[in-house]
């Protein structure tokens, strides 16, 4: 290798480096939405989910974001017990989850590490009552479980539940053109 | 597989050894705090473990301001607000907490309100929303199990409303935790068997559970060996200081693995318990440790195979082929819990605490499932499986 190749590689890296956070910021972004929508859109197809989301009154709200101000989504529970999307949510969530760093929501939203596993390696932490995020925990496992492939799912949860085949196209089908939806009316 | 990410933080000074309260005076003088308060309950003032503190304090230059013995089992908002004003009162710079796990929670509460000021503890509940370090706080653990001397957490109850507050922060972890066997001599042999019980769970749990990592598994093994070598010897002669501090000590690496490593089912089905049918929390532990570690087996049997080790002894782990040692383990913990049923009728099942009815097992499973700590156990649970787990503890 020349001094020259050596110098392009080195350029090359750093450019990489720069890119990498721009790209992840954008990733989690867009990933943000998909989940936000996603819990919304299972709320109203899913009854496990509903019945998960029962103890909570109407105008609970649920916030995941990334600190200090990354991307974040924020529902509330409606008084049919589904949840609707907030936008441009200001003011202090009844729970909330926070990533410490877009890096970390990064390795989470890429199922490159479980929900479990991150609170477990200190990746977010919870701000409100703990109870509610394990129920919410679970919401998040089951709309994982039931829109993406198991080869991902499997990643993203920590055990990959018994779930027949039909039940689970049908509801991802319905998920995804609820989720699509929502992206086309800017919901 | 190594652990690819961790965090370990433990900032909290021990103090620990015989005439460990002695040297209280000095740490504090060492921090420029001269007037602490000393903050208690009474029960701790009735067997007369405040004699031990104040006679440390003869002749320091530092002196004991006060004593505020009014802590409750449950502590509140109230008990927090009233504590507070005593300090305030008598122009204190430092809390000492001694007592067990309700006088260390308020301590911590009470230090936010001296140290930030005003009344309004509730704006600092939640997770991480003090910014800036609190007063000096020393604490005498009275019991070898909570672990909560070395924790960055305090719970509060606001009996108005009926919740339970959580307030967690860096902060809050106390400045030393003084270990003196003198402290716990006295304690009567079920809470002693309980309490160092709760201190084993805390140790396994972190050990087996999600968020171990190699520093919080040298302090639960340590702890572990600690109390498989010393429970039994202290419940035949209570007054084995030597044993009785080598517990204490358990106890607090216990805590110290666990604050960093989290818990998992024990603590889940023994919140749960707790709530619903009132039982204490160490008897709790004591009860499900070996049911839930069958349970979780099949996902993490290595290391319940690797407790053995710190439970029976390097003879008992070399003589036991690989794959018998979670079994074998499992066992051990069995065998002293069944040492201490012979001891002082600590119970080993839900019947034999003849406090649970059957239909309750229900609502235990359906507050168990919600647990924080449910979501750090290497398995996932449903409430059938949890039902099955009580099921087998029922009898």
């Amino acid at each position: 290798m020349t001094v020259f190749q050596r110098h392009d590689n080195k350029k090359a890296m750093i450019m990489f480096d720069k890119a990498k956070p721009e790209a992840e910021r954008l990733y989690v972004g867009l990933m943000m939405g998909v989940v936000g929508r996603g819990l919304v859109s299972t709320s109203h197809a899913d009854a496990v989910v509903r019945k998960e989301l029962s103890v909570f009154s109407a105008g609970y709200t649920f916030q995941m974001m990334v600190m200090p101000k990354g991307p974040a989504f924020t529902t509330e529970v409606q008084a049919d017990g589904t949840l609707k999307l907030l936008k441009n949510f200001q003011g202090k969530p009844d729970l909330c989850v926070r990533f410490k760093h877009m890096s970390h929501a990064f390795l989470v939203l890429s199922f490159q590490e479980g929900t479990a596993r991150a609170f477990a390696n200190d990746r977010m932490f919870v701000d409100g009552e703990v109870s509610h995020a394990i129920r919410l925990v679970r919401c998040l496992s089951r709309m994982e479980v039931l829109i993406l492939p198991k080869l991902v799912a499997e990643r993203a949860v920590k055990r990959y539940p018994a779930i027949d085949m039909g039940e689970k196209m049908n509801l991802a089908m319905r998920i995804y053109g609820r989720v699509a939806a929502n992206f086309l009316r800017g919901e | 597989m190594a652990k690819p990410y961790y965090e370990f933080f433990c900032p909290v000074k021990v103090i620990a050894g015989h005439k460990a309260l002695e040297h209280v005076p000095f740490e504090l003088s060492a921090l420029q705090s001269k007037r602490p308060l000393v903050i208690t309950d009474k029960g701790v003032v009735a067997v007369g473990l405040l004699n031990h503190i104040h006679a440390a304090f003869d002749g320091a230059e530092a002196e004991i301001q006060g004593v505020f013995d009014d802590v409750p089992p449950d502590s509140s908002l109230q008990t927090v607000r009233e504590a507070a004003a005593m300090y305030r009162h008598h122009n204190c710079d430092a809390i000492i907490a001694v007592g067990g796990g309700s006088v260390i929670d308020t301590c911590k509460a009470v230090n936010i309100l001296v140290s930030e000021g005003g009344e309004d503890l509730l704006r600092f509940s939640g997770a991480h929303n003090l910014k800036r370090p609190l007063k000096p706080l020393f604490v005498v653990p009275t019991t070898a199990g909570t672990g909560s001397e070395t924790t960055m957490v305090a719970v509060i109850s606001d009996k108005d409303r009926g919740v339970k507050i959580p307030f967690t922060s860096y902060f809050l972890m106390p400045t030393a935790a003084v270990l003196d066997p003198r402290m716990t001599l006295t304690l009567p042999p079920h809470i002693t068997a309980m309490t160092a019980m709760d201190a084993m769970t805390h140790a396994v749990e972190a050990f087996t559970c999600l968020g171990a990592n190699p520093i919080s598994d040298a302090y639960a093994t340590g702890a572990i060996r600690k109390i498989s070598e010393n429970l039994l010897k202290v419940m035949d002669n209570p007054s084995d200081a030597d044993a009785r501090l080598e517990l204490a000590q358990a106890s607090t690496m216990a805590g110290i693995a666990f604050s960093n490593a989290m818990v998992g089912l024990v603590h889940s089905l023994g919140h749960a318990t707790g709530a619903a049918c009132h039982l204490p929390h160490g008897l709790c532990m004591n009860l499900y440790l070996p049911y839930v570690l069958e349970y979780n087996k099949d996902v993490n049997g290595d290391r319940i195979a690797e407790l053995l080790l710190p439970l029976a002894g390097d003879e008992a782990y070399a003589a036991t082929p690989k794959a018998q040692r979670a079994d074998r383990a499992i066992e051990t913990i069995r065998q002293l819990r069944d040492a201490l049923f012979d001891r002082c009728k600590l119970p080993r099942t839900l019947l034999e605490t003849g406090k649970v009815r059957e239909d309750q097992l229900e609502q235990i499973a359906d507050l168990a499932i919600n647990d924080g700590s449910i979501i750090f156990n290497p398995k996932e649970t449903d409430r059938d499986e949890l039902l099955g787990v009580l099921k087998l503890a029922w009898a």
